[in-house]
């Protein structure tokens, strides 16, 4: 099944360019700022940040990668038991502005759950949130500071991101869901 | 967000899923335990080391989910490494000790575990002298049955966390012909039981060694294979001990002596212990394990237990780890199911 | 349809029957009349057209030399009434029953109790009694075996336990062989037994189940034998009957006495032919299927065998399921008449003694009613000549027993009615509810079997009919 393109390689190369110099704006600088991506394809998203804001600010921010596997509240939904692929946070968050970087944010309860996850780890300073889409249709009050592309789409699309790092290309698309879709399906 | 229909999404995304899914509602034994079912307990095992070594060592994976922990044995290391695991994972937990309960007022089991039930409890670690016992509980209890040690018969968290401590420290992480040797009282041994099975369903080459009394039956079973994957038993511990990549002592237990199995611990100690003489015929770096608690000096010399090639504390804290691991993989497979609340 | 109790009249039966006093088999008409055979016709040419051994078997009722109806003591598990309604049920007309009630068959007054029960509870299943050895059953001394003689007692046995001291043994053989009975021993050295759990082997030892070594029995039927020995040369009518023997080597000791001309016969069980002990390990295949080429046992773990979950206490059994090449050479016995006959050690229990763990549950199997269709199962597998199981189920007992007991399986003509007609090709599914024994322990619930007793004959009267026909 394709859907309907909405971004090229191009414009996700654009959005986190963009993205990283937000960053860096927000914080007046990188000083105090780590980056934690969230599984899956929010950790190679996560790395293009880090390596923009090095490009052009010549600065190393830290990058760490977060499962919220642990943090889920639905093990009972799965159809199927949830790849464990591992946190990394090899540095200390105490104090830290620690931005999360995921690809699409659609009800905010992966975010929800990531930042419970994150506050196990330490005291940040503050929390902010990076998407390369969001598509709207939020069920708790919380909202991305940094944002590639707004889609309004429907509950009944999904949006597909897939990222050279782990699926070959870099591309966004919108599909429609079959009415009855398998359980477990991979869906962004 | 799986179905257009589907009520309230817990999070933006389901999880993206194993191609092995983990299908067992309890964990009684390892011998149903293929290849593909070790490797992603072994891999959950990884990812609850990881939580181990957060500031907070916790997550609130099984959050809401009650833990009872029956044990009609006496039991440290084992009890207190599922509690430890089960709050680590944010259960709620509830010990029993059979003697503090009415199990001490003749209670029968299957009352016993009714009772858990009834109580609110969705899965119930139990050790428990005779074996197969975990079984009858099993068969009673709507939730998930995780089996701490029954009788002789098996131990599956030990023979998992021995497994997951072996794959870490082999260079290259693999078992295949890794020569492995489980030393000492074979005959009385869930530990060896169950090493039987997940040792030779990773390609160990397994060697059991006892004196013959403490070996009785085992060569027939060496020679049919555990579901026909051959091992050694011999009563031979310098042949065992040759070339040995792992060395596995097992406890000794002083009743023993008065069925008339052993001479003495002396004669023990002195033809079966595992000393730094002994373990020259293994090789240079072999990995020196015991299932605990020790009687150092009958099975193991101190200074072996201690010896910077012995991993017996490492088999504790990854004892939490596995624990860790098969709640949760447990907790899943009910959830699924549908049963236990 | 007839009530429990009532004369049976007017029937005419036509199946394949087998007499195995006369030594006859084949199609028949039976006429039924005022509680006796009035007539038995041998059917041939056109007669017998559609009758064959596969359809409806008409055989004498089945005797039982090993049962347990609990009364007095334990009648949550079974009494006199409702063992003989299962009796009835399984197809056995004449029961006799073990003495380890509480309190035991050790004196006249309780053997009398068990009759008065059997009397009363309006069954024609007859209902023989066992006394025991020792007092109490305890090994010790010996119980009043002169009384109980005299109160009609068939035998004595100390059954649950062997008469362990050799010279007790030695001296109940001579004292019961003056009074003409059998010593029905239990074969069992405890001191090789003492926890055990499992018959030695390999299944035991992947189940970590305290192994019951074969030299607990056979070592103890060896020296019943040598005990016998020399008893039978001071008193020519001491007879020696081993119960439930379960191992090649028993069998093995009891061959060589038979060839020696020893008064000794022995039992086998349904559940010790049939079963193996890998059922323990959750097989469900019958003991024949589970024997390799090379007579040993198959591997249940490499072969797909385990169906079921381990550990089922109602397998738990003394003594344990052997092997299945024990369980073959106690079919082997049968076939060749080396086990006199089939004892089906009924032993029923309550979920309270038996709905535990495996190693703490009370041993026995409720076999009375499945006894007819597992046997017949080794039949149908071609691994048992029908008539030699009927044998084994009639005249066999029978002459254990003795002639003084009455009991005379057989379809002669002018004779009471006692029978039992069975339906081969029909299957019945064990359930609890399908159980008339208060004992539920089977390891056979779930499992269909084939073989429907359809009507049950005692001494002219209805035993037992079944509600479909």
């Amino acid at each position: 099944m394709t859907g309907r393109r909405i971004m090229a390689a191009e414009d996700v190369r654009r959005a986190t360019t963009r993205i990283s110099h937000e960053i860096v704006e927000k914080q007046a600088g990188t000083d105090g700022l780590v980056l934690v991506g969230i599984q899956r394809r929010g950790v190679p998203l996560a790395h293009r940040i880090a390596a923009s804001i090095l490009e052009h600010e010549g600065a190393h921010v830290p990058v760490g990668a977060l499962d919220i596997t642990f943090y889920r509240d639905d093990l009972s939904l799965v159809a199927q038991q949830p790849i464990v692929k591992g946190t990394q946070i090899p540095f200390d968050l105490n104090g830290r502005t620690v931005v999360l970087v995921d690809d699409v944010l659609y009800t905010g309860r992966t975010i929800r759950a990531a930042m419970d996850a994150l506050i196990d780890f330490g005291r940040p300073q503050a929390i902010r949130l990076a998407v390369l889409v969001d598509r709207g249709h939020r069920e708790l009050p919380i909202r991305a500071d940094h944002v590639g592309k707004n889609v309004p789409t429907s509950r009944e699309e999904l949006v597909k991101v897939s990222l050279e790092e782990t699926d070959g290309e870099d591309a966004v698309e919108i599909e429609r869901l079959p009415v009855a879709a398998p359980a477990g399906g991979v869906v962004a | 967000m799986t179905t257009a229909t589907a009520s309230v999404p817990a999070v933006d995304a389901p999880p993206e899923t194993q191609p092995v899914a983990w299908r067992h509602r309890h964990l009684l034994d390892v011998d149903g335990l293929g290849p593909a079912e070790l490797e992603l307990v072994m891999g959950t095992t990884d990812a609850m080391r990881e939580v181990l070594a957060r500031p907070i060592p916790k997550v609130p994976a099984l959050r809401g989910t009650n833990v009872t922990i029956l044990f009609y044995e006496a039991s440290t290391r084992t009890r207190v490494s599922f509690e430890v695991a089960a709050k680590n994972l944010s259960c709620d937990v509830v010990n029993i000790a059979a003697s503090a309960s009415s199990v001490s007022k003749g209670e029968s089991l299957v009352d016993t575990v009714r009772t858990i039930e009834a109580l609110g409890a969705h899965m119930l670690v139990m050790r428990h002298g005779v074996s197969g016992a975990p079984y009858l509980a099993a068969e009673v209890f709507g939730g998930s049955v995780l089996n701490g040690g029954d009788g002789w018969h098996a131990h599956p968290s030990q023979a998992l966390l021995d497994l997951y401590t072996l794959r870490s420290r082999l260079p290259g992480g693999s078992l295949e012909g890794r020569k492995v040797v489980i030393l000492g009282d074979v005959l009385h041994s869930r530990v060896a039981r169950s090493n039987v099975w997940s040792l030779t369903a990773m390609g160990a080459d397994l060697w059991l060694c006892g004196p013959s009394t403490l070996l009785r039956g085992f060569d027939a079973w060496a020679a049919r294979g555990a579901a026909g994957r051959r091992f050694t038993a011999t009563s031979d511990p310098d042949e065992a001990l040759r070339d040995a990549d792992v060395v596995m002592a097992l406890r000794i237990q002083r009743e023993r002596m008065a069925s008339g199995l052993l001479p003495s611990l002396r004669e023990y100690a002195a033809r079966y212990g595992l000393t730094q003489e002994r373990l020259r015929r293994a090789k240079p770096d072999v990995v020196i394990m015991h299932p605990g608690p020790m009687n150092e000096g009958v099975e193991i010399a101190p200074d072996v237990a201690v010896d910077p090639r012995s991993v017996i504390t490492d088999q504790v804290t990854n004892g939490v780890a596995v624990r860790m691991a098969l709640l949760y993989l447990l907790a899943g497979a009910r959830q699924r199911a549908g049963g236990g609340g | 349809m007839t009530a429990i109790g009532d004369i049976a009249d007017g029937l005419t039966l036509r199946g394949w029957a087998i007499d195995p006093d006369a030594g006859r088999e084949g199609p028949a008409e039976i006429v039924v009349t005022d509680g006796r055979l009035e007539r038995v016709t041998w059917l041939d040419g056109a007669d017998a057209d559609g009758v064959g051994p596969d359809g409806t078997l008409i055989v004498p009722g089945l005797v039982d030399l090993h049962a347990h109806f609990r009364e007095p003591g334990n009648e949550d598990a079974e009494t006199v009434a409702s063992g003989q309604a299962a009796a009835a049920h399984g197809g056995f007309t004449s029961v006799a029953v073990m003495p380890n009630t509480t309190p035991a068959i050790d004196e006249p007054g309780v053997a009398a109790l068990v009759r008065a029960a059997a009397a009363a509870s309006g069954s024609p299943v007859r209902v023989l009694v066992h006394g025991a050895v020792t007092a109490g059953r305890k090994g010790e001394t010996l119980a009043p075996l002169g009384e109980l003689a005299d109160a009609g007692v068939a035998g004595f046995s100390d059954d649950g336990a062997s008469v362990h001291r050799g010279a007790i043994l030695g001296n109940a053989l001579a004292y019961a062989g003056a009074l003409g009975l059998p010593v029905i021993d239990h074969p069992e050295d405890p001191s090789l037994t003492d926890g055990a759990e499992a018959s030695e082997g390999y299944v035991a030892t992947v189940l970590g189940l305290k192994a019951w070594p074969v030299a607990a029995e056979s070592g103890a039927v060896a020296r019943a034998i040598d005990v016998l020995a020399g008893v039978v040369r001071d008193v020519p009518g001491a007879r020696l009957h081993l119960t439930h023997v379960s191992t090649a080597a028993s069998l093995a000791h009891v061959r060589g006495a038979k060839a020696a001309g020893l008064p000794v016969t022995c039992d086998v069980t349904p559940h010790h032919v049939a079963l193996a002990d890998e059922w323990i390990a959750g097989s469900r295949r019958w003991a024949w299927e589970a024997v390799a080429d090379d007579g040993s046992p198959r591997d249940p773990w490499t072969d797909g065998a385990l169906t079921a979950d381990p550990f089922d206490p109602a397998l738990r059994v003394n003594p344990p399921l052997r092997p299945a090449s024990d369980a073959a050479a106690c079919l082997e016995a049968l076939v060749d008449g080396a086990a006199d006959a089939i004892g089906t050690d009924h032993a029923p229990h309550t979920e309270v003694d038996k709905h535990v763990e495996f190693g703490w549950a009370s041993n026995g199997i409720s076999g009375i009613e499945t006894a007819l269709s597992t046997i017949l199962a080794a039949v149908d597998a071609g691994r048992l000549p029908l008539a030699r199981a009927v044998e084994a189920f009639t005249v066999g007992p029978a002459r254990v027993l003795g002639e003084r007991q009455g009991v005379r399986p057989g379809l002669r003509e002018g004779e009471p009615a006692d029978l039992v007609v069975v339906d081969r090709g029909a299957t019945w599914t064990v359930t609890p509810a399908s159980l008339r024994s208060r004992g539920k322990n089977s390891p056979l619930l779930g499992r269909e079997l084939r073989g429907v007793v359809r009507l049950t004959l005692a001494g002219g009267r209805v035993a037992y009919e079944d509600a479909a026909s």
